[in-house]
């Protein structure tokens, strides 16, 4: 089934350093590298920066085709945006001239680093929620944006949402996995047919997965209640964070791999 | 003839994952027409993969299922009409209701075999009375009726494509004793009636002993026996090793043969026990 193929925001369990790593760090650092990303100007900065991404591959002892398949849904919109550059950027050499449309070596370029660019950040992200499971990442959440709670926002139960909407996501996913195969064979037939019939061809599946959620949303209210759930405060916690030398030498890490980005810039000549 | 014949079925779950699972192993089985057969098994030995593969809804990674002799894969484009041929009712398949009435619910089969508009409504009125679902239950919406009856009502729903082959997995999971009782009355009903082979997969042994003719069991993807009810529910501790027992009435047996009472094997249902144990209390009452 195509509904097992989704792999965006799967947590792929290990216990390789990264996934042993501070989620707290490994969030702030995910956004670093992708700030990180759109440092550099020039070849060497980008190389650098797409090396580093391997790097965290190889230490996270993920296979390196998980990764590439995390890219494959968007696709599509690298191709469209590299289209788009090499026809509207234009600068360097013409190498092509046909009525308005002119493709330059310039608008090569840009399109070529732009479309890398936007894997290294998807690839980046996906590494994120690889190795790091789903509850530990919105626990990670609340607390870095504990802070916030200064200005009246509610993190905790902000983060539970969360929690609850991913912890979700897999149990949905199977539903509607169970609820198409039990319509199928009564001969629900989704494949094919107009727009208009496809789109009836779904309510046999929407209605039974509505009810099913509505249910499952009370039996888990039910459920918190029986063990007294009542909000974040005065909560403890069974894990705590700890930061460890691992976590502190890879924020340094980041930090050199950022400096080394812009002195590339500094000292290189730009190619966009 | 045998009207199901699966070679050599293999089937895995996430190939080329860490989550990576085979969930099945080399089925070869035949299933004759007219027969009513159990599939028992721990949590995840397959049994539920394995009917999947029976109607289509999977396709095996190698291997092959023949319905009437043809391989069901030789038109793929053409799978519906096997669902149509082999019935399959899902674990809790009240989750699976949609429509307005549970009328209309159960016409939902028939309906996408296109049949005509009296054929169909002939076939749901059938189908419910097999079920026992009163008349006006049929106009009612499907979520406004309890859990049996829900239940029923999607059973009528498979039952109403009158399917060669009818499978069921755990029918009656989460029911009550009577509810139990009534819903596998009914099966067996049916495939009296009409002559139609029946697989019911079920956790309960006494369900199974009660009407299965013949029994697969199970283990680990893989098939440990495929025989009639007695010969397996008389190798007691090859089931129990691979986590599985027999009826409890037949355990009381084998512990009070074990103390020496002459009763006799192959008990495995209370009104067996019933008519084995009357004759024999009388003879000690008469001595």
């Amino acid at each position: 089934m195509m509904l097992n193929e989704i792999t965006i925001g799967q947590y792929f369990p290990g216990r390789s350093l990264l996934h042993r790593m501070d989620p707290r760090v490994k969030l702030v650092l995910t956004f670093a590298y992708i700030f990180a990303v759109f440092v550099p100007r020039n070849w060497a900065g980008l190389s650098v920066a797409a090396g580093f991404l391997l790097f965290t591959v190889i230490l996270s002892r993920l296979p390196v085709r998980l990764v590439f398949k995390s890219v494959k849904p968007i696709l599509p919109v690298i191709l469209l945006t590299s289209l788009l550059n090499i026809f509207y950027v234009t600068g360097g050499v013409h190498l092509f001239d046909w009525g308005f449309i002119h493709i330059t070596t310039k608008g090569i370029t840009t399109a070529a680093f732009i479309a890398i660019r936007i894997l290294c950040l998807i690839s980046g992200s996906s590494l994120l929620t690889y190795t790091t499971s789903p509850t530990t990442l919105t626990d990670a959440l609340e607390r870095l944006l504990s802070p916030l709670k200064v200005i009246r926002l509610n993190v905790h139960e902000l983060a539970m949402m969360m929690t609850i909407a991913l912890r979700f996501i897999p149990t949905l996913i199977e539903e509607t996995d169970k609820i198409m195969s039990a319509q199928k064979a009564r001969g629900a037939d989704l494949e094919s047919g107009g727009m208009m019939q496809r789109v009836r061809a779904l309510i046999p599946i929407l209605i039974p997965l509505f009810v099913s959620s509505f249910r499952r949303a009370y039996e888990l209210a039910t459920a918190m209640e029986c063990r007294c759930y009542r909000g974040g405060e005065g909560r403890t916690r069974m894990k705590q964070l700890h930061m460890k030398t691992a976590d502190v030498v890879s924020v340094m890490f980041v930090l050199l791999l950022i400096a080394l980005l812009f002195y590339l810039n500094y000292t290189l000549p730009s190619v966009l | 003839m045998s009207v199901i014949e699966t070679r050599n079925l293999n089937y895995t779950y996430s190939p080329g994952t860490p989550f990576r699972r085979d969930a099945i192993k080399d089925i070869s089985i035949k299933i004759d027409n007219g027969d009513f057969i159990g599939i028992i098994g721990h949590t995840g030995s397959g049994k539920s993969t394995l009917v999947q593969h029976l109607n289509g809804l999977l396709r095996p990674a190698s291997g092959q299922v023949f319905l009437n002799g043809k391989d069901i894969w030789e038109h793929p484009k053409k799978i519906r009409e096997v669902r149509f041929q082999v019935g399959l009712v899902f674990q809790y398949p009240e989750h699976q209701l949609f429509e307005e009435t549970s009328y209309k619910d159960i016409a939902f089969g028939p309906s996408n075999m296109g049949l005509d508009a009296d054929e169909i409504d002939a076939r749901v009125r059938r189908a419910a009375k097999f079920v026992g679902l009163r008349e006006e239950l049929l106009q009612k919406s499907p979520f406004e009726l309890s859990g049996g009856e829900k239940r029923r009502v999607a059973i009528a729903g498979v039952m109403a494509m009158q399917p060669q082959v009818l499978i069921l997995d755990e029918p009656t999971a989460g029911l009550d004793p009577k509810g139990r009782d009534t819903i596998l009355g009914q099966i067996k009903e049916y495939q009296q009636e009409n002559g139609s082979t029946v697989i019911v997969v079920s956790h309960s042994m006494e369900d199974i002993a009660r009407c299965a003719k013949k029994v697969l069991v199970m283990n680990r993807g893989r098939i440990e026996m495929f025989d009639q009810t007695p010969a397996v529910f008389s190798r007691a501790d090859e089931l129990g090793a691979i986590g599985l027992s027999v009826p409890a009435v037949t355990r009381i047996f084998m512990i009070l043969r074990a103390r020496g009472y002459d009763v006799g094997d192959n008990v495995y249902t209370v009104e067996q026990a019933r008519d084995r144990l009357l004759p024999l209390l009388k003879k000690g009452g008469d001595a």
